[in-house]
């Protein structure tokens, strides 16, 4: 098994790089750490004026050498940490559109390992939430995204399973990473109906089981929103990641019909696995 | 009478300018491209006056002599402002950024808008380097040093400096006085409460951190550049009795120039030069790209000159948003010299006997004069509006990212500038014009 590691300066990636070298050493995995340098946004035409266009190639050379710079460097450290924690490794410095560049290389390897808040587009926007929802949006692959400073948690995996298509996607992907392994795993419904709820978790066991998963059914009404009852499930279970679903990245379909996936994603404090 | 189609070419060319970067970089980083472009617009240009126009020859000589002159007063400015670095970094508080502002405000008027930007962006940047929000440093300098402020004299802009080429007197410039006070001074106050709001949410950090008195390398430039200022000054009083032709004034006014920008190149230590990423790559891109405006604006000109008064724009508020509105999405030079035609063609509808070729008429003028304020303070305020409004913009915006301050795209810049800037040329044109 190998896992790749998408890697950046933020928080979130460096967590993510632990995590990653958790798994590693729990599944003995081989970690691959993907530095991108985003040379098309950086080299991109623009309005120049006149006189500008040789201002542009300078400041064009100036942050195409800095980007390459920091790639080597979240490479150098990613080396470090991982021969430190004793985990096989590699690396690959790759240059193009970070969306793009992880959708390809992502379908090389088994596990992609990424931070919640990445910004692969570092030296020309200040967020990029772009590159995330594209690279979820159109994996067709495992993707855990960790956020920054995860909590110390448990053993403990929740399964978000409500019967659709996208979470029997996800939950079948989880059973065979083999990431359940050494895990208790819990498969958690929410309902206004509790009988509801723990047939639907039931069913979401059962899945499990035929993959050879011990797993513990979990009805859950509340009347918080599915999000909130789903993180507080988790933190009371003390679950050290969350399975779930599918996932809508569109800010406009966000909000027309919302995401529990989404909503998940940004306020949880653990990794979540995801599979789109 | 002169056909409208004569100009297309103008028109075609100036957007060209403003497109081709955005869609074929690569191929608009060549001077040699650039200059092919520029040949293709100014070639039919020029088979129409050698072979069409009675007065052709004489138009053409007349736009090189033009152009000659003005590439070597920019090129003189670049040099020399090339040559002086502002070592040490200041503080960056909301006073100091602001006393910095206003600084390059008066400043500009001198050494120029991309002299001043050039001089002093680095050092505003390096003031401020570890405030986590900055863009708005940046913008404001855009604002006000790298166009705003460039209005008191010919030297200031591009746009002035080609009027005073074209018979402008050097002082008229002064009168604008007032719609310069008003527009940098309301910039210099949104500035510094946009600054002191943003500052309140950093973290505090101690008074002295960072700073490192400022102090001047290059020094010997400053003579140099005050025999720019003293030639162009002396040259354009009292020139005119001196000199009879206007080949020979723009003659010694180009050795001129030639001769301190030499001196600052020899005179200036390399690691100044180093300090300030000096390279001849902006002025030959300049000179390059001005070859094809000269050209295809001579007919441009001549029927804008013409037929200037059928076109309605006949008011000074017209004129002011007219040009400053093409100014902000066009180089504002050409504009300034289009729409200064045009006010020539609407003089001239009272029974004047005015040229677009001697501007200084224009300015005498008793409706012309209220006109050509009206065309240099939207051409010079204008071009703050886009990064392409006015050379220096584009420059201070790579400088700083290559700060690592991370710009607003161009439609992001437009929206500051469209937010504080038009309401502000809102009262301008209320108050004067």
């Amino acid at each position: 098994m190998d896992i790749l590691v998408c890697l950046e300066g933020s928080a979130s990636s460096a967590s993510a790089v632990e995590a990653a070298i958790g798994l590693a050493r729990s599944l003995g995995a081989t970690l691959v750490g993907l530095a991108i340098v985003d040379e098309p946004d950086i080299v991109a035409g623009q309005p120049t004026g006149i006189g500008g266009s040789s201002f542009k190639a300078e400041r064009d050379a100036t942050l195409l050498e800095d980007a390459h710079a920091q790639a080597r460097g979240w490479l150098d450290d990613f080396t470090a940490r991982g021969r430190a924690a004793g985990v096989l490794l590699r690396t690959l410095e790759l240059a193009g559109r970070p969306a793009e560049m992880i959708l390809s290389e992502l379908q090389n390897h088994d596990l992609t390992m990424l931070g919640r808040d990445v910004n692969f587009r570092f030296e020309t926007q200040e967020r990029d939430r772009y590159t995330r929802d594209r690279i979820l949006r159109r994996a067709g692959k495992p993707i855990v995204v960790v956020p920054a400073h995860p909590a110390q948690a448990g053993a403990t995996v929740l399964v978000a399973y409500d019967g659709s298509a996208a979470a029997t996607r996800a939950l079948r992907s989880f059973a065979a990473s083999g990431l359940a392994r050494d895990r208790r795993v819990h498969v958690a419904s929410v309902d206004d109906d509790g009988a509801d709820a723990f047939e639907m978790a039931r069913r979401g066991c059962s899945l499990l089981a035929a993959a050879g998963i011990e797993a513990v059914p979990e009805n859950v009404v509340s009347a918080e929103s599915i999000t909130d009852a789903l993180l507080a499930r988790a933190k009371k279970l003390d679950a050290g990641m969350i399975v779930a679903g599918g996932y809508v990245p569109s800010p406009l379909a966000r909000f027309m019909w919302g995401s529990v996936t989404h909503g998940i994603l940004e306020h949880t404090v653990v990794p979540v696995f995801l599979h789109y | 009478m002169i056909s409208s189609l004569t100009v297309v070419p103008f028109v075609l060319y100036l957007l060209l300018i403003a497109a081709l970067p955005l869609f074929v970089g690569r191929f608009w980083d060549s001077n040699r491209n650039k200059l092919a472009v520029a040949a293709a617009a100014s070639l039919p240009v020029v088979v129409y006056l050698l072979a069409a126009h009675p007065a052709g020859a004489e138009l053409l000589v007349g736009a090189a002599r033009e152009y000659l002159a003005f590439i070597a007063l920019l090129g003189a400015l670049f040099v020399i402002s090339g040559g002086i670095y502002l070592r040490g970094a200041l503080a960056g508080t909301p006073v100091v950024n602001t006393g910095f502002l206003a600084v390059g405000v008066l400043l500009a008027s001198v050494i120029g808008t991309t002299g001043a930007s050039a001089l002093l962006i680095r050092p505003l940047l390096r003031a401020n380097e570890d405030r986590p929000r900055s863009r708005h440093l940046v913008i404001f300098f855009i604002f006000t040093v790298s166009n705003g402020a460039g209005m008191l004299t010919p030297l200031g802009d591009p746009p002035l400096f080609l009027g005073f080429l074209r018979g402008v007197p050097f002082t008229w410039t002064l009168q604008l006085a007032a719609p310069w006070a008003v527009v940098n001074c309301a910039l210099l106050v949104i500035f510094a409460l946009v600054d002191r709001s943003i500052a309140r949410h950093e973290a505090p950090r101690p008074l002295d951190q960072g700073a490192e008195p400022l102090r001047i390398e290059g020094e010997l430039n400053l003579v140099w550049l005050l025999g720019v200022v003293a030639t162009v000054f002396v040259l354009g009083t009292y020139g005119r009795s001196w000199f009879a032709g206007a080949s020979s004034r723009a003659a010694v006014q180009i050795v001129a120039m030639v001769v301190f920008a030499a001196l600052s190149a020899v005179t200036t230590p390399r690691k100044v030069h180093e300090a300030n990423r000096f390279t001849w790559a902006p002025i030959l891109e300049v000179a390059v790209v001005f070859i094809g405006i000269f050209i295809t604006m001579v007919p441009a000109l001549e029927f804008l000159q013409e037929r200037g008064a059928s076109l309605g724009i006949t008011q000074p508020w017209q004129f002011f948003w007219a040009s400053g509105a093409l100014s902000s999405v066009l180089d504002n030079a050409p504009t300034y010299l289009t729409f200064a035609s045009l006010a020539t063609g609407v003089a001239n509808a009272g029974g004047g006997m005015l040229s677009a070729a001697d501007l200084g008429g224009l300015a005498a003028h008793p409706v012309g004069h209220g006109l050509l304020a009206a065309v240099s303070c939207g051409s010079v305020f204008m071009g703050a509006i886009t990064y392409i409004g006015n050379g220096p913009n584009f420059m201070v915006k790579a400088i700083a990212e290559q700060h690592h301050v991370r710009m607003p795209s161009f439609f992001g810049y437009t929206l500051w500038s469209v937010t504080i800037l038009v309401p502000l040329f809102g009262a301008v044109a209320l108050l004067f014009f």
